[in-house]
């Protein structure tokens, strides 16, 4: 029992009040009248052994009724460490989550954090189940609560200590969100009414403020789970990271930008002055071109530009030093690089002819640093060369092609081209009809009065999709002065994208085996409409581009952990890895998972490699201390950590104090206890004194 | 300790009990109980007077009065001889009561103020049987009545009524009844100081000398209660002086021996004192009889008397 305002047990001093008071004969009220006082002196209070004797039991009373009242004000509670007697404790089902993101390969962090948790192991009790995770990005068992069990009381921690040597901290970010959540429900299983003792979670991490908890927002915690925190702190408190900034449009428009890297400085940081440069990866200490010096506070972030290594093979790594940390000092790099895209053009005109459909289709694919495409012209006449055929991702076909070419591109598009027919006139039905494969297909000229305009547009489809917002869906504003009447009923497979205010339809999609051929009743050109000088004609003609898988969006920049889309072209077989060595990938993989450290890989393919650069999470570099508040603010119960090798600072206990007597009460039982003493010697005394004034009435006379 | 001695003359006598006296209401009937049973005249008259017994001859000095002149003798031996004759004239007698507050005290039922009146009463009614003259003085602080020696009818039932007052005061003063007396009195006669004598004694002896001198013969009568001899009570209280109203807590059995210590040795200072100057010195408890007293007194005088027919020389007259 601990006491909140200890010095009223002073109070008990006054215990001696009665003691004394019992001692001293009872000082007679009784008045004598005597002749002179001139012969005698005053006499002092007598002390009577036989007087205690006699009201031993008035004295008693009134000594616990003060030593009560002391013990009352003193303000009495109970301390946790008597409650949590871990004799009368009930059995605990504990899981232990172990950070092992890369912030915890900071000095000094990876062996105190290990040390913790074979503390907190050895004072499990034996009937206490526990399990032992470690987390960066996902959670994974370690050793799970089967396997303590199954164990020997005397050989778990061994266990749990043997398979915890073999662990080393990765790459990977702090998802401490989705670790929680997997905790808890490990906590929650099934099996977990076998014990009836609280459910606790022990976080031992350096609970960087890096750590992700946006899991959590969309998790409802389960009640009765407490997590207790086990901070551990690095010993550098100086650390830098070195992040990629994402390219704008704008940035990408300007030759040799070269790349942006984001410099942050830890708010504890002693240090501000740090160097960024390239180097190689046989040799990361050294620079291969001279490094920019970068000036960065403490707590603030600061954005660089560096030009790209010219003529310098294999630089392709960003080194950052100057800071005590070097785990998140290495950006590895893919310079980007121009794509090539192809696009075949079937038709007689001329490039250079403005009201021609080709001059627009050349100036809507020009060339951006990412992406440069090819239009091929090809005059409608002559023979296609299969290779022209086979490289173009669209194939545009504006005027009657020989059967021979329409055979050819029919076998295109079966495989899997994607064919854009433009009917120009009723007259080119027939090549349409061997495109498709249908002789009943027919084209006949629309006669308009004034003109035609979209009115019914599928933007469901990809092609329409990138206009589906109500910002961009206007339509109307595009007149069309001619138009070919198509009856889709000819063609049962067709499904018409947009139609006409008429109720013509204006564009089809018609599938001819692997591929797509997509019909327009009125070309772009200012003879038959206004389509190729509004704002919709470059989407649309990019979205058949995207579609027909001319563009591919290639990213090359990872964080470790993340899933890696297989690229569709390289038709990869196997993943190179940045020690050198080789995964294979299983047949009909999309994605590759392996990415379990910083570095370049490789996708292996038969005839095309992809090159990726995978790093360290951006977060990880903000190592500064996560306010536990913001656990507590997404619903998380934070206990304090009960460790009793850490001294309670004296404040702090205080207040445990004050919360602990606040929520006992005790001083009321005490407080009471002393009223029902005096009741009772109260009752003693005047009984006494009755007793006594009868019995001096009897002897009086 | 000091006790009253006990007279053995009287142990075989049967003797009145104080509480018995005290019970009576009217003083003189308490006195006449007393000293009913004692026979007159047992005094001498101090004074020479010229009556039928003869007592001595003295040479004539010029300035006696001639009417006393033996001629007879003169005839025989021609020288002048004054025939002198031993006078049986009345005694004067004063009794000086206290009638302090300090006298209302008493644990024997009754207070010191009823048995010293008594005692004074006593005497009074003794003297008056005898045909002494008899006069009283009251005081406390202050004199507070004053009958002259007197031997008539109706006297003595002042004297009584006088000793009848309750007593009163704040203190008492013993050398104011005794300095007046010395004033007052011109002739030599008896004088009886009956107190309790609780009150400093620095002034008396000089006061007492000053009545030794005018050829008084004093008696002082010590009255103390019991209680107050031996502080006889049992109960701590709070003790109040009757005279000053003063409190003290006291326990008795705590007290006694000092008290004990210190009255020894007043009444000691007291009766040296009054041994010094010649002076009767009776300490008298309240428990006592009052037979004992009067016969003390009168055994005392008779002895006194004896001595002065003896030595020739005046009682009291100092050593």
């Amino acid at each position: 029992m601990s006491f909140l305002a200890p010095f009223f047990l002073i109070g008990g001093l006054a215990l001696a009040g009665p003691i004394i008071f019992h001692l001293i004969r009872q000082t007679t009220k009784e008045r004598k009248i005597f002749s002179s006082l001139m012969f005698l002196m005053p006499s002092p209070p007598r002390i009577s052994k036989r007087h205690q004797l006699e009201h031993i039991l008035l004295l008693i009373l009134r000594c616990l009724a003060l030593a009560l009242l002391a013990l009352g004000f003193a303000r009495p509670f109970l301390t946790q460490t008597e409650l949590s007697d871990p004799t009368r404790a009930q059995p605990k089902r504990i899981v232990v989550l172990l950070d092992r993101s890369a912030s915890m390969r900071r000095e000094g962090v990876w062996p105190a954090a290990r040390e913790r948790v074979e503390v907190l192991l050895r004072k499990a009790g034996p009937a206490d189940q526990v399990a032992l995770y470690t987390y960066d990005r996902q959670a994974e068992p370690l050793v799970a609560f089967d396997d303590w069990n199954r164990s020997a009381a005397g050989d778990r921690v061994a266990l749990a200590a043997g398979r915890l040597g073999a662990v080393t901290p990765g790459w990977g970010g702090t998802h401490l969100g989705n670790a929680l959540i997997t905790a808890a429900e490990a906590l929650g299983e099934s099996d977990a009414k076998s014990v009836p003792g609280p459910r606790q979670i022990f976080l031992v991490s350096d609970l960087q403020a890096g750590s992700r908890l946006d899991a959590l927002q969309a998790y409802e915690w389960p009640k009765g789970v407490e997590i207790f925190v086990e901070a551990v702190k690095a010993r550098n408190p100086t650390n830098a990271g070195l992040q990629l900034v994402a390219d704008s449009a704008e940035s990408s428009r300007v030759p040799d930008a070269g790349v942006r890297i984001r410099v942050t400085n830890a708010p504890e940081s002693k240090k501000e002055q740090f160097k960024v440069g390239w180097t190689r990866r046989a040799n990361p200490a050294e620079f291969v071109a001279p490094p920019i010096d970068a000036y960065v506070s403490p707590g603030q972030a600061r954005v660089f530009a560096l030009p790209l290594p010219k003529d310098l093979p294999g630089a392709e790594q960003l080194v950052l030093t100057g800071d005590d940390e070097n785990f998140d000092n290495i950006l590895h790099l893919i310079p980007p690089e121009q794509q090539q895209a192809s696009v075949l053009w079937l038709g007689a005109e001329l490039p250079d002819d403005s009201k021609q459909q080709l001059f627009f289709l050349r100036r809507a694919f020009s060339e951006t640093p990412q992406l440069a495409v090819h239009v091929v012209a090809h005059a409608p006449s002559a023979p296609v060369l299969p290779e022209a055929v086979r490289a173009a991702s669209v194939i545009f076909v504006s005027d009657d092609l020989t059967p021979a070419t329409a055979m050819a591109l029919r076998e295109q598009v079966l495989a899997g081209k994607l064919l854009v027919f433009m009917a120009k006139n009723a007259g080119t039905a027939s090549t349409l009809g061997a495109l498709l494969g249908n002789d009943a297909v027919r084209l006949e000229e629309a006669r308009l009065k004034t003109y035609a305009m979209f009115s019914e547009i599928n933007f469901q489809h990809p092609l329409f999709a990138p206009f589906a917002d109500p910002r961009f869906s206007d339509f109307t504003k595009i007149h069309i002065w001619k138009y070919r009447k198509l009856e889709a009923a000819t063609i049962p497979e067709a499904r018409v994208l947009a139609k006409l205010d008429s109720g013509d339809p204006a564009v089809l999609e018609v599938p001819v085996g692997k591929g797509r051929i997509y019909i327009l009743t009125a070309g772009w050109h200012p003879e038959d409409s206004q389509l190729a000088i509004s704002s919709k004609f470059v989407p649309l003609v990019w979205s058949w581009l995207e579609l027909g898988g001319g563009v591919t969006s290639v990213a090359t920049q990872y964080f470790v952990g993340e899933k890696v889309p297989v690229p569709v072209g390289v038709d990869a077989t196997s993943v190179r890895q940045p020690d050198g060595t080789s995964v294979a990938l299983a047949a009909g993989a999309t994605d590759f998972k392996l990415t379990t450290g910083p570095g370049i890989y490789e996708f292996v393919g038969a005839t095309r490699r992809q090159r990726f650069a995978v790093n360290v999470d951006a977060n990880e570099s903000r190592t500064s201390p996560l306010d536990t508040d913001e656990l507590e603010h997404l619903g998380v119960p934070v206990a304090q950590p009960n460790t009793a090798a850490a001294p309670v600072p004296a404040s702090k206990q205080l207040l445990q104090g004050m919360e602990a007597e606040n929520r006992q009460k005790l001083w009321r039982w005490f407080i009471a206890a002393t009223l029902a003493v005096l009741v009772v010697e109260s009752a003693l005394a005047g009984w006494t004194a009755r007793r006594l004034a009868t019995k001096s009435a009897e002897v009086g006379p | 300790m000091i006790a009253p001695a006990a007279n053995p003359t009287l142990a075989s006598t049967k003797l009145i009990d104080p509480r018995a006296l005290m019970s009576i209401r009217s003083l003189e009937l308490r006195a006449r109980a007393v000293v009913e049973g004692f026979w007159s005249g047992l005094h001498r008259s101090p004074y020479h007077g010229f009556s039928v017994e003869f007592t001595e001859y003295r040479q004539y000095t010029p300035g006696d009065d001639p009417r006393y002149l033996d001629w007879r003798v003169f005839a025989r031996s021609d020288r002048y001889f004054i025939k002198k004759y031993e006078d049986e004239t009345n005694l004067r007698c004063h009794l000086l009561a206290d009638q302090s507050r300090s006298m209302e005290f008493g644990s024997l039922g009754y207070t010191k103020a009823q048995y010293a009146g008594t005692l004074i009463a006593t005497l009074a009614y003794f003297l008056y049987l005898q045909g002494d003259a008899v006069g009283l003085l009251t005081f406390n602080d202050q004199v507070r009545e004053y009958l002259p020696a007197r031997h008539r009818k109706g006297h003595l039932r002042h004297l009584m009524l006088a000793l009848e007052h309750p007593p009163g005061g704040r203190a008492t003063d013993l050398n104011a009844p005794i300095e007046r007396i010395t004033t007052l009195i011109r002739k030599r006669g008896l004088v009886a100081l009956v107190s309790d004598f609780l009150a400093p004694l620095d002034r008396l002896e000089r006061n007492l000398i000053a009545l030794t001198a005018g050829g008084h013969e004093v008696n002082v009568f010590h009255v103390l209660d019991p209680a107050e001899l031996n502080l006889g009570l049992d109960q701590p209280a709070l003790f109040e002086d009757v005279e000053s109203s003063r409190t003290l807590y006291i326990d008795p059995a705590a007290a006694r021996a000092e008290y004990v210590k210190k009255l020894d040795a007043h009444c000691a200072a007291l009766r040296a004192t009054c041994s010094k100057l010649g002076i009767g010195y009776h300490l008298i408890s309240t428990a006592q009889p009052l037979e004992i007293a009067l016969f003390d007194f009168l055994q005392q005088r008779m002895r006194r008397g004896r001595q002065f027919r003896r030595t020739g020389s005046r009682p009291g007259g100092g050593a």
